[in-house]
């Protein structure tokens, strides 16, 4: 065991609680911040933009057209608030990247997590926004514009796979090759999940309607429940990890 | 297997080179490259006739592009082991791997919006493809960036045994230069300089896979030399 | 641990790796979740099926299932080597599992391929991914499966590298083995869903 690894597993018994929140506490400020990212995140996109559950793919030019005209004021305001508090989602990044950095190998698969999910932001996040907000702006738009902007927000939301891919890879790896216990062995396998519903997504660019459509049963719900179930696993042992750090902990480079 | 985590990290990249460089002979649009003053009505043919292989093609180029790309997320590891004066370069280098791999997704995801309807009016199907063509083509300058840092890291490296051999810097300096002429694809729609023509496509994809294999065994000797250096010293 | 031991000790006791299970808690976990994924995609098959059974009686008829019967051997040949191998491990013979394992291994490859000619058969006779809703499912779900038998190779080649050291960990063979038969499982169903049901 290298000096780093025995530093990063000594048990602390005799420190003041006082002093062990002082060291952890840029951490947990931030950590708080993605639950609150992720309810916004939840009103944006189902309660005011009207994206998730999605609307089907197999719509009509004219029930599009109404969509973008229906729902157009409230797409602004959610899309705003959500261009507004997308950077919070690298929080999360943050902090998984610190912990994954304590792991036994975890250099290379930290960096790789933080630039895949770092890529993901804009085809996943952005793109799908900008795109929704550009149908809204203007709904007068010829309705062949509109059924291409519609397509052009579901098709990047829904099907910017690699990024994901690429994210949870290393955080597999890293968990699974871990000898400092930092993550618990359950949680990769609970990512491995995640990881297998990206590809079940492949389909939506095949499929306008049924359960590989956009909005399908297998690959819109299914992979959703997946996701949140993923989503909540990480906040819980990302919060567990943060409180069980040794105080006075040096940071591996 | 100390440096177990780059190895992995290493090998990922030959994978999905194979399955990239596949998906890649199957999408119709590139063996030879699609013109860019083809017509409306050629291009949305194009679409129409050719609808499962492009999605095909272009699902795998969506699942595997970023992954493909890790291999420079080493890289970005072995710079900071260089005696530059701060890891500044490595960080930089990092970033710029992640804007290149961004625009790919995006160029990915244009051809495939265009795929889903290929009934679209050709308009927009040509509009939806010239997208796709020029971020797929044009955005050199973060590629030239990431070729920049490295060279520069290199050169700036102060250890007796440099992580990396000089030859990698001037090799990034090369595929740099060669590549950079590729921007010009966005001014011109035909010539040696538009998105079909002997620059842009085959000079700079030439030069990107050529470098893609030089800098893939040039890392490999790094982790090896690395692994052997502590090795050494445990 | 005593810093936070308030907070992790029934964690801790929970994920403890008693030995009440064969191999690790953490994969049986993995498993249980896997099945209840799965059983969300069978149940939405059978709701489609029964909004149009003779469109998707009509295209199950060409379905191979010889074929599909040969994998299913294959597939419980190489679970029988696998469990054949936890027990070698337990009696501390890592070399006979090692051999065991691998035999394992390769069933899964002839599997894969076997499921690869299967597909170009369906395809070159028409049958593609958009062909219709039945066809929808036959290549989603044996797709899915197939990865999961990809992951599984990778999991028994992590377990081959430990016994080739010679250590016979029965531990790990086991959550190999937990795994394995867990894509076994998975195959049965989708035999019996896809291309027996009637």
């Amino acid at each position: 065991m290298t000096a780093q690894a025995a530093a990063l597993t000594t048990e602390v018994t005799s420190v003041p609680d006082r002093y062990r929140e002082a060291t952890i506490r840029d951490q947990v400020w931030l950590f708080w911040c993605i639950p609150g990212f992720f309810a916004v995140f939840g009103l944006v996109f189902v309660v005011l933009a009207r994206v998730m559950p999605p609307p089907a793919p197999g719509k009509s030019s004219a029930e599009i057209i109404e969509f973008f005209q229906a729902h157009g004021f409230t797409i602004q305001i959610g899309f705003v608030i959500l261009i507004i508090v997308t950077g919070l989602f690298n929080i999360l990044n943050g902090l998984m990247t610190v912990h994954l950095k304590r792991t036994t190998h975890g250099k290379t698969f930290a960096y790789a997590f933080l630039f895949a999910q770092t890529v993901g932001v804009t085809p996943g996040l952005l793109l799908p926004g900008v795109a929704m907000l550009a149908g809204a702006l203007r709904p007068e738009r010829s309705p062949e514009l509109l059924v291409t902007l519609y397509d052009m927000t579901f098709l990047t939301f829904v099907g910017s796979l690699g990024c994901f891919v690429t994210a949870y890879i290393p955080l597999i790896a890293a968990i699974l090759l871990d000898k400092n216990k930092i993550f618990p062995r359950w949680f990769a396998y609970v990512s491995i999940w995640n990881l297998v519903t990206e590809f079940v997504a492949v389909p939506v660019f095949f499929f306008r309607d049924g359960a590989f459509a956009w909005d399908g049963a297998i690959s819109f719900w299914v992979d959703t429940a997946v996701f949140v179930v993923w989503q909540n696993a990480i906040l819980i042992q990302l919060f567990r990890t943060i409180n069980r750090q040794p105080p006075g902990m040096a940071y591996p480079d | 297997m100390r440096s177990i985590d780059q190895i992995i990290c290493l090998w990922v990249t030959p994978i999905c080179a194979v399955l990239i460089v596949l998906a890649f002979i199957f999408f119709p649009g590139f063996m030879p490259p699609m013109s860019p003053t083809m017509s409306e009505t050629e291009v949305a043919e194009f679409f129409r006739e050719n609808v499962s292989a492009i999605r095909w093609s272009m699902v795998t180029f969506n699942l595997f592009d970023v992954m493909f790309l890790s291999m420079f997320v080493v890289a970005g590891v072995q710079m900071k082991r260089m005696a530059t004066p701060s890891p500044a370069l490595a960080y930089a280098f990092i970033g710029s791997t992640a804007s290149v791999v961004t625009l790919f997704t995006v160029a990915d995801l244009m051809w495939l919006v265009a795929a889903f309807r290929p009934e679209r009016s050709p308009e927009i199907t040509v509009l939806l493809n010239d997208m796709a063509w020029i971020f797929f083509v044009t955005p050199v300058g973060l590629f030239a960036s990431m070729c920049g840092f490295l060279a520069t890291a290199i050169f700036l490296d102060a250890r007796p045994d440099p992580v990396l051999p000089r030859w990698v810097a001037w090799l990034n300096i090369g595929a740099a230069l060669l590549t950079l002429p590729s921007v010009l694809s966005v001014v011109v729609l035909s010539g040696p300089f538009a998105w079909d023509g002997v620059f842009s496509f085959w000079l700079r994809w030439i030069v990107f896979a050529a470098y893609v294999t030089l800098m893939f065994f040039a890392l490999r000797n790094a982790i090896k030399r690395q692994d052997a250096a502590e090795e050494a010293i445990a | 641990m005593s810093l936070s031991a308030a907070s992790e000790s029934h964690v801790e006791e929970f994920w403890a790796d008693k030995e009440d299970v064969p191999g690790e808690k953490a994969m049986w976990l993995f498993v249980l979740g896997d099945f209840l994924i799965f059983s969300a995609y069978f149940v939405i098959y059978l709701v489609q099926r029964a909004w149009d059974k003779q469109g998707f009686l009509d295209a199950q008829q060409h379905l191979d299932i010889n074929l599909g019967i040969i994998n299913t051997i294959v597939l419980i040949t190489g679970s029988w080597f696998v469990a054949w191998a936890a027990l070698a491990a337990r009696e501390g013979n890592a070399a006979k599992a090692l051999s065991l394992v691998r035999l394992t291994m390769l069933s899964g490859f002839i599997f894969a391929a076997l499921k690869v000619f299967e597909w170009s058969k369906e395809i070159k006779a028409g049958y593609t991914f958009t062909s219709n809703d039945f066809f929808g499912f036959y290549y989603v779900l044996t797709g899915i499966h197939l990865i999961h038998l990809v992951f599984g190779l990778a999991v028994l080649q992590i377990v081959v590298a430990r016994l080739k050291k010679g250590v016979a960990d029965h531990r790990l063979v086991e959550t190999g083995a937990t795994y394995w038969h867990m894509v076994d499982l998975l195959w049965v169903l989708i035999l019996a869903f896809l291309y027996m049901l009637r």
